[in-house]
């Protein structure tokens, strides 16, 4: 009969629906392994969260997923809960990097980039010295220096004028795709969702810089993004607005958390090791939270069969 | 102990098998706007495959007794659709299960690292597979269509302005 109810189809495990880049697809066939999902920082919040790392390319694709209540999901002959479309988006990795400049930078002395990219809590940080070009990605933001007497080795130093710079300039790259989207960027817009069509057309470009002056915060931290807001000369917003224009463009409002112990495999198997001391207070106190009927990214690393919520 | 710090490199990571990738079936996707509690087999194809029509507003099926107003999606341009399936990890303690099947080819080599016998012994392996593909989905409104302003497209249109933000500026 149609639709044998057999396991293959759904009972495996849980389903993830993804939309990837095409290339990765051809990318894939030159590779038999280096294609991974890896725990990094989220360079806006310090907290971690999943990227899609592939080897091959080199290069770094963010997770972001689509959620929203009362969804799901009808795949072939199954049903999966939660309705989630998972994006993975090549993501500039210079804003990883940044995040542990400035933590370094606060030394205020030049350090070798190995020296610089090191963390115990997301030791797969190593994988950012891997991607191409990687001297120039740092010029952008850095100040180096060479050793020509002992090692020939560079030596980088943060500097915050040469990333407002850099900043400055994907700001304005960003607001030429934002006047060509169709984004309604008023701040009068209090929908989480994005317009098209025939809205009333805002022209103003301070709308446009604010807009895209949100989309870059999620990416950097919160001090940076204030001078970034400075460096721009943008007026502070009217307080009226209760949501910041970056709130508008994000696919769920919570930043993408990898906070359970991903060495498990189920709830069924819980004889593995616990790594949850690992957890920061804050990512404790977030798994504690109850969330809606969702199923997250962290299921890459603890697949959960309970009804548990969770997100990506 | 060098090889405790890959390994714990390595707990951190879960493979997604490339050659997975490379030719899924495709797969047939409806988004529907309602909660389902659990995820498991459900005839599809014998209940609410059969009830879809095609009205005058769009696609019209029901579900739980009411009626749902559809149209298809199409995959944004660039993009690739995949359902990813978790494979359970194996427990390896010390040697290779040689039970599973051949074409299920487990690697444990790393290309960066894990040469060592050592490797082996690792508590497992975490792996993730592309089971299907899709180059649409049938997108599912209660009553009516997802408008414009739906949440679902206005999501779609987020791998454009990704692009965008992360795409390398140039150098002064």
């Amino acid at each position: 009969t149609a639709g044998s109810m057999d396991r293959r189809d759904g009972a495996r495990g849980w389903q993830h629906v993804f939309l990837v880049p095409e290339y990765l697809k051809d990318a894939s066939k030159k590779m038999k392994n280096g294609l991974m999902f890896v725990k990094l920082v989220n360079p806006c919040s310090g907290e971690g969260a999943i990227y899609l790392f592939d080897m091959c390319l080199p290069q770094l694709f963010e997770i972001k997923v689509f959620k929203e209540k009362n969804h799901s999901w009808f795949i072939n002959e199954s049903v999966q809960s939660g309705g989630l479309l998972h994006f993975a988006t090549p993501v500039d990795p210079l804003f990883l990097l940044l995040h542990y400049l400035i933590k370094a930078g606060k030394e205020g002395k030049f350090q070798p980039i190995d020296q610089v990219v090191m963390d115990d809590m997301f030791p797969n940080c190593i994988l950012l010295l891997k991607l191409p070009e990687l001297e120039k990605l740092l010029r952008h933001v850095t100040e180096e220096k060479v050793n020509p007497e002992i090692d020939k080795k560079k030596y980088y130093k943060y500097s915050k004028e040469k990333t407002l710079k850099w900043l400055e300039k994907k700001v304005s790259q960003t607001v030429a795709a934002l006047k060509t989207s169709n984004i309604n960027v008023g701040a009068r817009v209090q929908s989480t969702a994005f317009f098209f069509g025939d809205h009333v057309s805002i022209d103003k470009e301070e709308d446009y810089i604010r807009y895209a002056h949100g989309l870059m915060s999620d990416y950097i931290p919160k001090e940076l993004s204030d001078d970034l807001s400075k460096y721009l000369k943008l007026p502070e917003p009217p307080a009226s607005v209760s949501n910041p224009p970056s709130k508008k463009i994000k696919l769920s409002d919570e930043p993408v958390e990898a906070k359970e112990d991903y060495t498990k495999f189920n709830s069924k198997d819980l004889k593995t090791v616990k790594k949850n001391s690992k957890m920061t207070a804050s990512q404790k106190a977030l798994a504690k939270v109850d969330k809606s009927g969702m199923k997250s990214i962290d299921s890459f690393f603890a697949a959960k069969l309970v009804k548990k919520v969770g997100k990506i | 102990m060098e090889n405790s710090e890959e390994e714990s490199v390595d707990r951190c990571r879960m493979h997604l098998r490339p050659f997975t990738l490379r030719s899924p079936a495709p797969v047939t996707l409806h988004l529907l706007p309602c909660e389902i509690p659990v995820s498991r087999p459900a005839p599809v194809e014998r209940f609410f495959t059969p009830a879809i029509r095609q009205g005058p507003y769009g696609l019209e099926a029901s579900f739980r007794g009411r009626s749902l107003r559809g149209e298809e999606v199409v995959v944004p341009p660039g993009l690739v659709g995949y359902v990813m399936t978790e494979e359970k990890g194996e427990v390896l303690v010390g040697k290779r299960d040689f039970s599973e099947s051949s074409e299920d080819d487990h690697e444990l080599e790393e290309q960066d690292a894990m040469g060592s016998p050592e490797a082996l012994e690792r508590d497992f392996d975490r792996f993730i597979g592309a089971t299907a593909s899709f180059s649409s989905f049938t997108l599912w409104g209660l009553e009516t269509i997802p408008g414009l302003d739906s949440k679902v497209r206005g999501a779609l249109t987020w791998p454009s302005l990704a692009a965008a933000i992360h795409a390398q500026v140039p150098e002064d």
